[in-house]
C-alpha cells in the first residue's frame, strides 16, 4: 500500500466513522495542518453525502433553538468582556487619537460631524463633553455619541449608519456596577436620534467608565431585554486635552 | 410527501456549484452567520435542523443525547461559519459533516447498549426505498446508489451501517461474525471500489 493509498483510506474511514478512537482523534488533529489529508476528507464527505438523504428528517423540540441562542449569547458576552480588556481600551485610545488628529486625512465628513457635536455643548463649559465612537470592523464610524456629563444629556449622531428597513437600532449601556448584562438606554427613533434625557438616571462617574453598545434589533427594540442582533461598541472619551490627560 | 418543498433546501451531496437557489440560500446565510448575524442564524437553523437532527438521532437513537449534540453542533456552526469555504464543500454537506462527527464522537465516548435487534438490515433497506423519492432528481445520489449496488451485499451493508448508524469496526465485527481485521479489509476494499466506480 502506498502512502497516498494510506491517506486516502484514513480519510475514507474517518468520514465513515470506523477509525478506532485514538486513530480518529489523531486524524482530526492532523487534518488541521495536513492540507492533503483535509482535501481527501472533504472529497470523501462529498462522495458519501448523498447517503444522508436516506435518513428521515426529524424536527427537533421547539425549545432547542432558544437553548442554542442562549449559549451563543453567553459566548458572545464572554468574548466582548475579554475584548474590553486593557488592550482593547488602549486600542480604542489610539483610535480616538487617530480620529482626533488625523481625521482630516481620513474623512472630512467625520471631522465635520465631530465639530458639530462638540459645538453645542461647548457653549456651556466647565466640564468638556465626552464622545464615544461606534465603529464596525475598525472601519468608518457608524455612530457617535456625545454626552454632557454635568447635565446628563446625550446626543446620538449617525455617521455612516443608515435607517434599516424593518429593523431598529438600540443603544445599550454596560458597566460592572450595573451587573453582568447590558441595560437598554433606548431604541433609536426613525431618524436615528434618541431622547436627550435617556441617561439622566446614571451617575456621571459610572457613565465615564461604561461601555456603550448599539445593536440591530426588530422594530420596537429587543424582545428579550438583551441585545439579540449584531452589536458595535464604544467608550466615552473626553474631547479636550484636560479631560484626556485625566483619562489616560 | 413527494411535493414537500422543504427537503430540497437541505439535500445532501448537492455539490454542483451550478445548482441554483437552495444551496445558494444556505451559503448566503452562512456568510451572514460568519458576521455574527443572529436572525440569519435562526433562518439557517430553521432550514437545516430537521436534517441534522435526523442524522444525529439515527446514530445516537436517544432524543436527550441528540438534543445535547445538536446544541454543540449549532454552536460550532456559529463559531466556524467564517471557516466555511464555498469553493470546497456544499453548505449542507459541511454542516452534516459537523453533525455526524459530533454524533460519532459522542457515541464512542459512551457507547449505547449493544445492537440487540436482528432487523437492522431490513430497517436500512426500508429507509432506502423511502429515500428514492427525495433524491431521484439528483445525479450525485443516483450515481452513489448505483455504485453501492455494485458492491457485495455485506460490503454495502457495512458502509451503510457505519455511515448512517455510526457503527464501529468492533460493532461490525460482532454483527458479521468476523475478526476486526477482516472488517477493516472489507471496508477498504468496499471504499476503493466505490471510489473507482464514482470516478468512472
Amino acid at each position: 500500500m502506498t502512502g497516498h493509498d494510506d491517506i486516502d483510506m484514513l480519510a475514507a474511514e474517518y468520514v465513515l466513522g470506523t477509525l478506532e478512537v485514538d486513530e480518529r482523534a489523531e486524524a482530526a488533529q492532523r487534518r488541521k495542518h495536513d492540507s492533503n489529508l483535509d482535501a481527501q476528507i472533504l472529497a470523501w464527505e462529498a462522495r458519501l453525502a448523498p447517503l444522508c438523504n436516506e435518513i428521515q428528517d426529524v424536527a427537533p423540540g421547539p425549545d432547542l433553538l432558544e437553548r442554542i441562542e442562549r449559549r451563543i449569547a453567553v459566548l458572545e458576552t464572554e468574548k466582548d468582556a475579554s475584548e474590553s480588556s486593557t488592550t482593547q481600551l488602549l486600542g480604542l485610545h489610539r483610535r480616538l487619537r487617530f480620529w482626533r488628529w488625523s481625521t482630516a486625512f481620513a474623512s472630512a465628513a467625520a471631522l465635520a460631524l465631530a465639530i458639530m457635536l462638540v459645538v453645542p455643548f461647548d457653549s456651556t463649559p466647565p466640564q468638556p463633553p465626552f464622545v464615544a465612537v461606534f465603529s464596525q470592523n475598525d472601519q468608518q464610524p457608524a455612530f457617535m455619541l456625545a454626552v454632557d456629563l454635568d447635565n446628563r444629556r446625550l446626543n446620538v449622531q449617525p455617521v455612516t449608519a443608515e435607517p434599516l428597513p424593518d429593523r431598529t437600532y438600540q443603544l445599550w449601556i454596560k458597566s460592572a456596577e450595573l451587573g453582568p448584562d447590558p441595560r437598554s438606554v433606548g431604541v433609536l427613533n426613525d431618524d436615528l436620534s434618541l431622547d436627550a434625557d435617556a441617561l439622566r438616571d446614571y451617575d456621571p462617574d459610572l457613565l465615564k467608565q461604561a461601555t456603550f453598545g448599539i445593536s440591530i434589533e426588530p422594530p420596537g427594540g429587543s424582545p428579550t431585554g438583551q441585545p439579540t442582533g449584531p452589536a458595535i461598541h464604544g467608550y466615552l472619551y473626553p474631547t479636550d486635552q484636560r479631560g484626556r490627560s485625566q483619562h489616560l | 410527501m413527494s411535493d414537500n418543498p422543504q427537503p430540497s433546501s437541505t439535500h445532501c451531496g448537492d455539490t454542483s456549484p451550478a445548482t441554483p437557489s437552495p444551496n445558494d440560500h444556505l451559503r448566503n446565510l452562512l456568510q451572514l452567520v460568519a458576521q455574527s448575524d443572529r436572525p440569519a442564524f435562526a433562518q439557517l437553523y430553521e432550514a437545516t435542523s430537521a436534517k441534522l437532527y435526523g442524522t444525529v438521532l439515527r446514530i445516537l437513537k436517544e432524543r436527550s443525547r441528540t438534543d445535547d449534540v445538536i446544541q454543540d453542533v449549532y454552536v460550532t456552526i456559529w463559531q466556524k461559519a467564517a471557516q466555511f469555504k464555498a469553493s470546497r464543500a456544499s453548505p449542507i454537506t459541511w454542516m452534516v459533516a459537523i453533525a455526524r462527527h459530533s454524533a460519532i464522537d459522542e457515541l464512542r465516548r459512551q457507547s449505547r447498549a449493544p445492537h440487540e435487534s436482528e432487523d437492522v438490515l431490513s430497517q436500512i433497506s426500508a429507509d432506502e426505498t423511502g429515500a428514492h423519492e427525495h433524491i431521484e432528481h439528483e445525479q450525485d445520489a443516483r450515481q452513489l446508489h448505483a455504485c453501492l449496488e455494485e458492491l457485495e451485499a455485506n460490503h454495502q451493508n457495512m458502509v451503510r451501517l457505519a455511515y448512517l448508524d455510526g457503527w464501529s469496526r468492533a460493532d461490525l465485527a460482532a454483527y458479521f461474525e468476523q475478526p476486526v481485521n477482516t472488517v477493516k479489509t472489507w471496508l477498504h476494499r468496499a471504499l476503493k471500489q466505490l471510489k473507482g466506480c464514482l470516478a468512472s
